[in-house]
């Protein structure tokens, strides 16, 4: 690992409605991507954050401070790529 | 396996939606007017996103939404409102029939069959080995390209493998390519259409086709009318279920969940498991090889439909023990007559197992693990914040592997090994391709002496269409929950309620 490389952590929720939309594939990307950035990706599985009255926001992800609702694998995967670069 | 298993689309999405739609109004006590709205709210945009008019998009909806409930696929060419139909269905006698899977005919694509074709990528090259190579003279170099003739194709593959470039793709459709026991055929439009003399109900043609134009049958609505009427339901959920509901949602919240949900106890097809584990092995002991020639396991529904619709002459060494499922809901019906058994599985054929003559007094519902997802979401349950955690303590290390492919034979094996001092050779069948190629050797007399293990899905139970995690990580949450059993073998197993002599 060299020096100056950035951590990026993400946040993804582990909840019923995200679970049900997509986050479980979104955490199979995630933690394939972090075997290719070793120690540049950090995850966190979270409880429910309450952001998903409208299961339309579902799911919910943080990168770093960026929230992301109706997430999708491509859209958070370039969020953290960019971050990585 | 079909390369849209465990990946999330659109698809899955409006599935999943439209089996959320069915528990929120099974919930709360609705006009039949309420489903006509449920196309609307699932495909809200005022233009179609994924086909060619929004009202194809919503009449899809529909059509799910009939399958959804239990009731069959309508007809295209007669006017049926969506509320009307469900009253009759709903008022009349509200039962899941066969076809359990069904192609949404107007959804169907009518992909291209099974045939090579010549892509861009031709260079019209001189030595052109696909047509030197060609067994029936099918390929013709034209004025740009290689060109098959479709008439002469036999589909041996030979000019792909021979192309330099890489120009020649096998062209398939990909519900016919998952069906392992060749049922989709066409209609006379073109469409897929599925030989129900010779499907076995597997369910992978739902998960493969790319326009989620094959949908099967649910029970979700039926289950959440009997607890909201008050009867004691009780639920008995399959090995895989571990890690499905996300990362955080342990064994113990998922029943806690149940009994939130109206569920009274829940128990451990695992449990069931053990008892078929030990049956099994017995019946190998005394039968194989004087009486029956090998032993085929049984807990697979599609892999024994395989052998009464394909192998026939097989049909009597695939054990007559019950499966798991039938183990597993008599000890919950023997100790509450009264009860209503639910089993909560990865399957989708396990929905026609529970309709046989058999086995409908003991299983009264079947949903699967993506079925009940969306019911707790309907049902406002958050996983994630239920602070109970029940026990969980019904099964052994082996009955809780059986949801793995070899898990089964693993089981058996070791009861054979252990009470028996047996060790018979034993052969797994992994995916319904090659199921049906290990019963024809069977029939063959070549496995005569071994215990024979099936499973439809590749990968085993964590393979099933219900699941919403990927084979892999399926797998290796059932291994860790089978590591917390307290039980190594099934022998050991105290709620068996078995002398403890042997």
């Amino acid at each position: 690992m060299g020096g100056g490389e950035k951590l990026v952590k993400v946040e993804i929720c582990a909840g019923s409605h995200c679970s049900l939309v997509g986050a479980l594939n979104i955490l199979e990307t995630l933690e394939e991507l972090q075997t290719e950035y070793p120690g540049q990706i950090q995850i966190e599985k979270v409880e429910c954050m309450d952001m998903c009255d409208d299961i339309k926001n579902a799911p919910v992800i943080r990168v770093d401070d960026d929230l992301i609702t109706s997430a999708q694998t491509q859209m958070v995967i370039s969020k953290v790529m960019e971050r990585i670069k | 396996m079909s390369k849209l298993k465990g990946v999330y689309t659109d698809i899955v999405k409006i599935r999943r939606m439209v089996f959320a739609e069915l528990a929120r109004l099974a919930l709360k006590n609705t006009e039949c007017e309420e489903f006509d709205k449920i196309p609307y709210r699932i495909i809200d945009t005022e233009e179609a996103t994924y086909r060619s008019s929004i009202f194809k998009e919503r009449a899809i909806v529909a059509a799910r939404v009939r399958m959804g409930l239990g009731m069959n696929y309508e007809t295209n060419q007669e006017h049926k409102l969506l509320s009307e139909g469900i009253r009759n269905f709903l008022k009349n006698d509200n039962q899941l029939k066969e076809p359990l899977v069904n192609v949404i005919r107007f959804a169907c694509e009518k992909c291209p069959t099974n045939a090579h074709f010549v892509t861009d990528n031709c260079r019209k090259c001189l030595a052109h080995p696909c047509s030197i190579v060609c067994p029936v003279d099918a390929i013709t170099i034209e004025e740009h390209a290689a060109v098959i003739d479709q008439e002469k194709c036999i589909n041996c593959g030979k000019c792909k493998e021979a192309c330099p470039y890489e120009a020649i793709v096998n062209y398939e459709r990909p519900c016919a390519a998952a069906c392992g026991v060749d049922a989709i055929e066409n209609d006379e439009y073109n469409r897929a259409k599925i030989n129900h003399d010779k499907c076995v109900s597997c369910g992978q043609c739902i998960i493969a086709c790319p326009f989620g134009a094959i949908a099967d049958k649910s029970m979700i609505f039926q289950l959440l009318k009997s607890i909201e009427n008050g009867e004691d339901v009780r639920a008995i959920i399959a090995p895989s279920f571990v890690g499905q509901f996300g990362p955080l949602v342990s064994a113990g919240k998922i029943v806690a969940a149940l009994k939130k949900l109206g569920i009274k106890e829940v128990r451990e097809v695992s449990l069931g498991a053990d008892f078929a584990s030990l049956h099994e092995a017995e019946l190998f002991a005394e039968d194989i090889p004087e009486k029956q020639s090998y032993l085929g396991t049984s807990c697979c529904p599609s892999w024994t439909y395989v052998a009464e619709k394909h192998v026939p002459e097989v049909k009597d060494n695939i054990s007559e023990s019950s499966s798991p499922m039938i183990f597993a809901a008599q000890s919950v019906k023997e100790n509450s007559q009264n009860s209503k058994v639910v089993f909560i599985g990865p399957c989708v054929s396990k929905k026609l197992e529970a309709l046989s003559a058999r086995v409908k007094d003991e299983v009264d519902y079947v949903i699967t693990f993506e079925e009940l997802a969306a019911i707790f979401v309907a049902a406002d349950i958050e996983l994630t914040k239920i602070d109970a955690e029940e026990e969980m303590t019904d099964a052994s290390y082996y009955g809780r592997a059986y949801a793995n492919a070899g898990g089964v034979a693993e089981a058996i094996r070791q009861n054979l090994n252990e009470k028996y001092l047996l060790d018979p050779p034993v052969i797994k069948a992994d995916g319904l391709a090659e199921c049906k190629k290990t019963l024809i050797k069977a029939k063959a007399g070549i496995l005569d002496g071994y215990l024979v293990e099936g499973m439809a899905c590749e990968g085993g139970c964590v393979g099933g269409p219900g699941t919403l995690l990927a084979t892999n990580r399926g797998a290796k949450y059932v291994n860790k929950f089978a590591e917390e059993s307290p039980y190594k073998f099934a022998f050991e197993n105290d709620k068996l309620g078995l002398e403890k002599n042997s």
